[in-house]
């Protein structure tokens, strides 16, 4: 049995603010000042979030072995530790989220070694002077490199 | 948070710019990290809001939303017990629900395929991909106060129109009602 969709256009349903007041909003959002604001704000919240960063790596390493409590940590690095200004740190936690990930579509068991590398290289990049350097951005490229001969590797053992 | 004359912004420009208008707005940051909760705040007070909610998961944002009124949820996508996704849908289809329309826009690391059509078929208004920074935030807000979406309610959804651009080409059935015909679905 077919039944109609209904559409409910804005007008017909409350709005936030009024239309005046939202256009006087999207300009305020668009404006430099407001940008160079929040800028400001992510400068100034940076030693709190590094702190809250180091938390999260200090839980990466206590978790040795739980594959899935590795995978949630990572996964709270990768979303803040840039932000945080710790660039290489979020790249290689993002580096092991996506291992696992792609793991998990292939329906396979991610490699402890890799695992291990990753959250190795985290903890030094979380705590090293300058992370964002050339240094922090090799490791980064190796282990995306390790990753994908690793995820090659296994599609090629699943094909046969 | 520093006051907007702690961040080196003048007081008399904060006022003009946005101040009076977003002071209106009340928002709930529904966030299971209590630094990218402190955060998030602090970059909504940056643009003038003054109301901001705090909620460490779903079922606490819904108790939140008994008690409060609220304009725009900021919410993360994995939290216990319950994540955003469910807290999106609850928001729509609960009989419960004060605003079934209330823009959520999702904060999520979480940016597996599986996983924004998951949060979009539960309703989202808007995605945004951590890490965060405070233009993806801004214009995002931006989208939604100056072009809010279409809803739409059909056989198992109810929510902000799914898709995003008209296609001038399609020359498939009508799908829409808005479409100028009756939309029929299955």
């Amino acid at each position: 049995m077919k039944k109609k969709a209904q559409v409910i256009p804005p007008d017909a349903y409350p709005q936030m603010v009024s239309k005046s007041d939202a256009i006087k909003m999207a300009r305020a959002l668009r404006a430099p000042e407001t940008a160079a604001r929040g800028a400001r704000v992510i400068q100034d919240a940076g030693q709190k979030l590094r702190h809250g960063v180091h938390d999260y790596v200090r839980e990466l390493e206590a978790a040795t072995g739980n594959r899935q409590v590795i995978f949630e940590k990572a996964h709270e690095i990768r979303g803040f530790a840039e932000t945080a200004g710790l660039r290489a740190t979020g790249r290689i936690a993002g580096g092991l989220c996506r291992y696992f990930e792609e793991m998990e579509k292939l329906d396979a068991v991610p490699d402890n070694a890799v695992i291990a590398l990753h959250v190795s290289a985290i903890v030094r990049a979380a705590h090293a002077k300058g992370e964002a350097n050339r240094a922090g951005d090799a490791v980064v490229k190796e282990l995306a490199a390790l990753v994908a001969h690793k995820l090659a590797e296994t599609r090629s053992a699943i094909a046969g | 948070m520093g006051t907007v004359a702690a961040i080196g912004v003048k007081p008399g420009i904060v006022t003009r710019m946005s101040g009076p208008v977003f002071e209106v707005l009340r928002v709930l940051v529904v966030e299971d990290n209590q630094h990218m909760r402190s955060l998030l705040r602090s970059l909504l007070n940056s643009i003038g809001i003054r109301e901001v909610h705090e909620a460490s998961n779903g079922a606490a944002a819904l108790d939140v939303l008994r008690e409060k009124t609220c304009d725009l949820v900021l919410s993360d996508l994995a939290m216990h017990p319950m994540d955003g996704i469910d807290f999106t849908r609850e928001v729509r289809l609960s009989p419960r629900s004060a605003n079934p329309f209330l823009p959520i826009i999702m904060v999520t690391g979480h940016t597996e395929r599986h996983k924004v059509e998951a949060a979009r078929d539960a309703g989202v208004t808007e995605f945004i991909a951590k890490p965060i920074t405070p233009q993806s935030l801004f214009t995002r807000i931006g989208e939604i106060v100056e072009r809010p979406r279409a809803f739409v309610r059909c056989e198992g959804y109810f929510g902000p129109d799914r898709r995003r651009k008209a296609q001038e080409d399609y020359a498939g059935p009508w799908r829409r009602h808005g479409d100028t015909h009756d939309l029929q679905v299955q």
